[in-house]
């Protein structure tokens, strides 16, 4: 996956901060034309990343915002134009139901961000941004994240063995059961608790706690790293001065207003939108064009 | 100056009622020596080797003195001894802390608070030395154990250490893996010259690297000397130890000569021919009583064309395995890592179930059984982590956990417990926690606890890791004991000289087959490296001699 991806390939400070400003951008813009970018481009970067598989996502997101969108107004009556009554006098606005739309399209692009966070940033990663700040913590993550697999693994060892002396445990009453279960839990952490020990002799012999530490990351910040950087702050900045200035305003209940392409602070907030969520998009197709031509040159 | 310096070292454990660990011990260690200490278990080795690093050193009554590098070690910092003493254990396991190869690395050299840059090369530096680059970046939990011994090695000799301490760094580990690890550490030893103090219960491959031999016993040096003397001085002293040196050793004494002792099979191969000389070979084979394969009745287990794999994209780890175990036999499935042996155990088990073939226990079919009636009386595995099987805060408690309260009074259960524990030899282990023993005494424990289930056919999972000498003949006298009351063993190990000894059969595991099933005479005899260090030593000379006692009796027969 990282391969093919190569916005992942840049320092994860920088993919970390995109995903942050998309997130948190997808949750306060309710403004149509912002939230159709923000789903376009959600996919457009899952597509890049996940390849064709990437299009189940979409399939599976389509009944989940039919249905958001269908069922918000049962909730919220107020509007002007009402579509129909139910229940004796229940009635079902249009402005809802766009509240709706707009509350379902940004939950779909949000779930997609989220997925492509996940193809995208790894724990190393994601301890390289904390291990900065601090090095303790992000050495006591990375421990975590090497048990946890450590501990199924053993218990699913321990099962295996007792079912092999007959002590299956699979069978019988729940109370059983349950008791089967706080053995093998009380055996794992008595090996885990003996293990422990070596561990913290394994760090105390390699000088752990012999003073400050430092923290080793393997990525580096390149030229162009900081190239991106600066381009992802302006386009923020940007983005941030026209949403303050009222450029992504939309309401939609009682009366439906959306501020239009005729205010200025709207016009540019959703070009830098644009541009800002397209980054990763762009760079990858970039990249794959480059590929083709350089290959069809040999 | 020498590297370290141990003066009359005493040293007593709190909880072990005056019984001391260390007694006076004496010994001093020079810049580059590559020295070995044995000792059966519980002699004091570990406890030695802890002495030499604070952080490690166990609390007690210590007296004497140890002096590093000409100064006291308690007046060395904390810093300083962790970059220049390194020390490698033996679980490799346990020793990681981090998740990704290259942090573990990186660890100690974080630890020591360097910056980036010097991090950055001396991670390079030893990833290329170690040949590491091509897992780099890989999470630790996909590792081998051969990898992950060697990652520790190589994440303690980024700091630079000038002396590496290992204890028992190999036991854990196939002895391929094995060899590789010491190899490294030779090259460490000869290429850096690192001082090198390293035990181990397998002699074979460091016997010959040594400078140094030290034998200890009951917490004392009983012997301190160059390899070469130390066999005569062990024969000499009819010392249980002699048992665990290295084959070429034990050949040498128990033949009258006057030639150099030799260490390796090499050397020992020159001093046969040089010990029979001008001798007439009257007799090159001996004449052994043997089971007959063919001459059984039914099988204990069949297995038919067993096909398995792990997940369904996976590559197949079982292809088409045909196996027939006879009753009453001790057989040994021999083969590399990770060829398939423990999934065939496992399969045997139903805990695998095979997606072709069939399992046939005693005639009937596995699907025929249900899990109680082919657990209890029947079948029974003892796993390749006998800890897995603990689960009382006792020995005594575990043993008794496996009979069920319904059925026997709580003095037919004592008794019980009492008499397997005797068969184990485990008689006084009773109160002690489980996880306090040593590895030989947790192996029987584990034994002991698959027996109350009276099985008839007991499958042991590499039964032997991690075992010293003196355990592993207990251990083949239990099961000898065992097959007399009509247990009938298989067992897969990697241990080719156990096999060789106490196997009735033995079958070569390879491509997710069983290969060739001979009886262990027939079958070492014909392979040129998959077999014994007796074996390969005698191979021009004689034609079936594969225990040191067979080649000491042709030896003897041809003089």
């Amino acid at each position: 996956m990282e391969n093919k991806d190569t916005f992942s390939g840049y320092n994860p400070l920088i993919t970390f901060l995109f995903f942050i400003g998309a997130v948190v951008f997808g949750m306060f813009f309710v403004h149509p034309a912002f939230l159709v970018c923000s789903f376009l481009l959600a996919f457009a970067y899952h597509i890049t990343v996940r390849g064709a598989r990437g299009f189940r996502l979409l399939f599976g997101m389509l009944p989940l915002f039919i249905l958001l969108s269908v069922v918000n107004p049962l909730f919220n009556t107020y509007g002007e134009h009402i579509l129909f009554t139910y229940f004796g006098g229940r009635p079902y606005t249009l402005e809802a139901l766009f509240y709706g739309m707009a509350i379902a399209a940004m939950f779909v692009s949000m779930m997609t961000w989220f997925a492509s966070y996940n193809s995208v940033m790894t724990s190393d990663k994601f301890l390289y941004i904390f291990g900065k700040a601090a090095p303790a913590v992000s050495l006591v993550l990375s421990m975590i994240m090497r048990l946890v697999p450590n501990f199924r693994r053993k218990a699913e060892q321990i099962t295996a063995a007792r079912k092999c002396i007959g002590k299956a445990g699979s069978s019988g009453t729940k109370k059983e059961k349950i008791r089967n279960g706080m053995t093998i839990l009380s055996t794992l952490t008595t090996w885990a608790l003996e293990g422990g020990i070596v561990t913290a002799d394994s760090m105390r012999s390699r000088g752990y706690g012999s003073g400050p530490r430092s923290s080793f990351s393997i990525y580096r910040f390149d030229s162009r790293d900081k190239a991106l950087l600066a381009i992802m702050c302006i386009l923020v900045a940007v983005v941030l001065v026209c949403g303050i200035m009222g450029g992504a305003k939309a309401v939609y209940t009682p009366a439906l207003f959306i501020s239009w392409f005729d205010n200025m602070y709207t016009a540019a907030g959703l070009a830098a939108y644009f541009i800002f969520l397209s980054i990763p998009t762009v760079l990858n197709i970039t990249e794959a064009i480059t590929w083709r031509i350089l290959r069809s040159k040999i | 100056m020498a590297h370290f310096e141990i003066k009359n070292l005493t040293f007593t454990y709190p909880t072990s009622g005056g019984k001391t660990a260390l007694s006076d011990v004496n010994l001093k260690i020079e810049r580059g020596e590559y020295v070995t200490v044995c000792g059966k278990s519980g002699s004091g080795k570990t406890t030695l080797l802890k002495h030499l690093k604070s952080v490690l050193t166990p609390h007690g009554d210590v007296s004497g003195e140890i002096l590093f590098e000409g100064k006291p070690l308690s007046e060395v910092d904390l810093r300083q001894q962790s970059s220049k003493i390194g020390y490698v254990m033996q679980n490799p396991d346990n020793q990681i802390v981090t998740d990704k190869v290259w942090h573990e690395l990186a660890f100690g050299l974080e630890s020591l608070g360097m910056d980036q840059k010097t991090i950055r090369l001396r991670v390079a530096e030893m990833a290329s030395y170690f040949g590491i680059q091509s897992w780099f970046h890989k999470n630790v939990s996909e590792l081998s154990g051969g990898q992950k011994q060697l990652l520790n090695l190589a994440s303690i000799m980024a700091m630079q250490p000038t002396v590496l301490i290992l204890d028992e760094p190999t036991s854990q580990l196939d002895p391929i893996a094995a060899t590789d690890f010491l190899n490294t550490v030779r090259k460490i030893n000869l290429e850096l010259g690192t001082t090198v103090i390293i035990t181990e219960h397998r002699l074979e491959d460091i016997f010959h690297a040594s400078d140094r031999v030290v034998v200890m016993e009951d917490g004392k040096i009983i012997a301190d000397d160059e390899p070469h003397a130390i066999g005569a001085y062990l024969k000499e002293q009819h010392n249980e130890m002699f048992a665990a040196m290295p084959s070429p050793v034990q050949i040498y004494y128990g033949v009258d000569n006057e030639l150099e002792c030799p260490l390796t099979v090499r050397e020992g191969r020159n001093w046969l021919s040089d010990v029979l000389q001008d001798k007439e070979m009257k007799v090159t084979s001996l004449v052994k009583k043997e089971a007959d394969m063919d001459d059984v009745g039914t099988p204990a287990i069949i297995l038919k064309e067993l096909w398995f794999r792990y997940e369904k994209e996976a590559p197949d780890v079982l292809k088409g395995v045909n196996l027939k175990v006879p009753k009453e036999s001790i057989f040994a499935i021999v083969g590399g890592n990770g060829t398939g042996k423990s999934t065939t155990l496992k399969a045997i088990c139903n805990i695998c179930r095979p997606y072709r073939g069939q399992v046939l226990i005693d005639g009937k079919r596995i699907e025929k059984y249900n899990s109680a009636e082919l657990f209890k009386g029947n079948l029974a595995m003892l796993p390749q982590d006998p800890q897995s099987l603990f689960v009382k805060k006792t020995v005594g408690e575990d043993l008794a956990e496996m009979i069920p309260d319904g059925r026997f009074s709580s003095e037919e259960k004592e008794s019980k417990v009492k008499e397997t524990a005797e068969i184990c030899d485990i008689l006084h282990l009773l109160e002690s926690h489980p996880y306090d023993l040593s590895g030989g005494e947790q192996q029987r424990a584990a034994l002991a606890k698959v027996l109350l289930t009276e099985p008839k056919i007991l499958l042991l999972d590499e039964p032997t890791k991690g075992i010293d000498n003196f355990f592993k003949l207990k251990f083949a006298e239990i099961l000898n004991r065992l097959k007399e009351r009509g247990v009938t063993i298989l067992m897969v190990s990697h241990d080719v000289e156990f096999c060789a000894k106490y196997a009735d059969f033995v079958g070569m595991f390879f491509d997710g087959n069983v290969i060739t099933t001979n009886t262990p005479n027939r079958f070492f005899s014909q392979n040129s490296f998959y077999t014994t260090a007796a074996n390969r030593m005698s191979r021009h000379v004689f034609e079936n001699a594969i225990t040191n006692e067979d080649v000491i009796e042709l030896c003897k027969m041809n003089r």
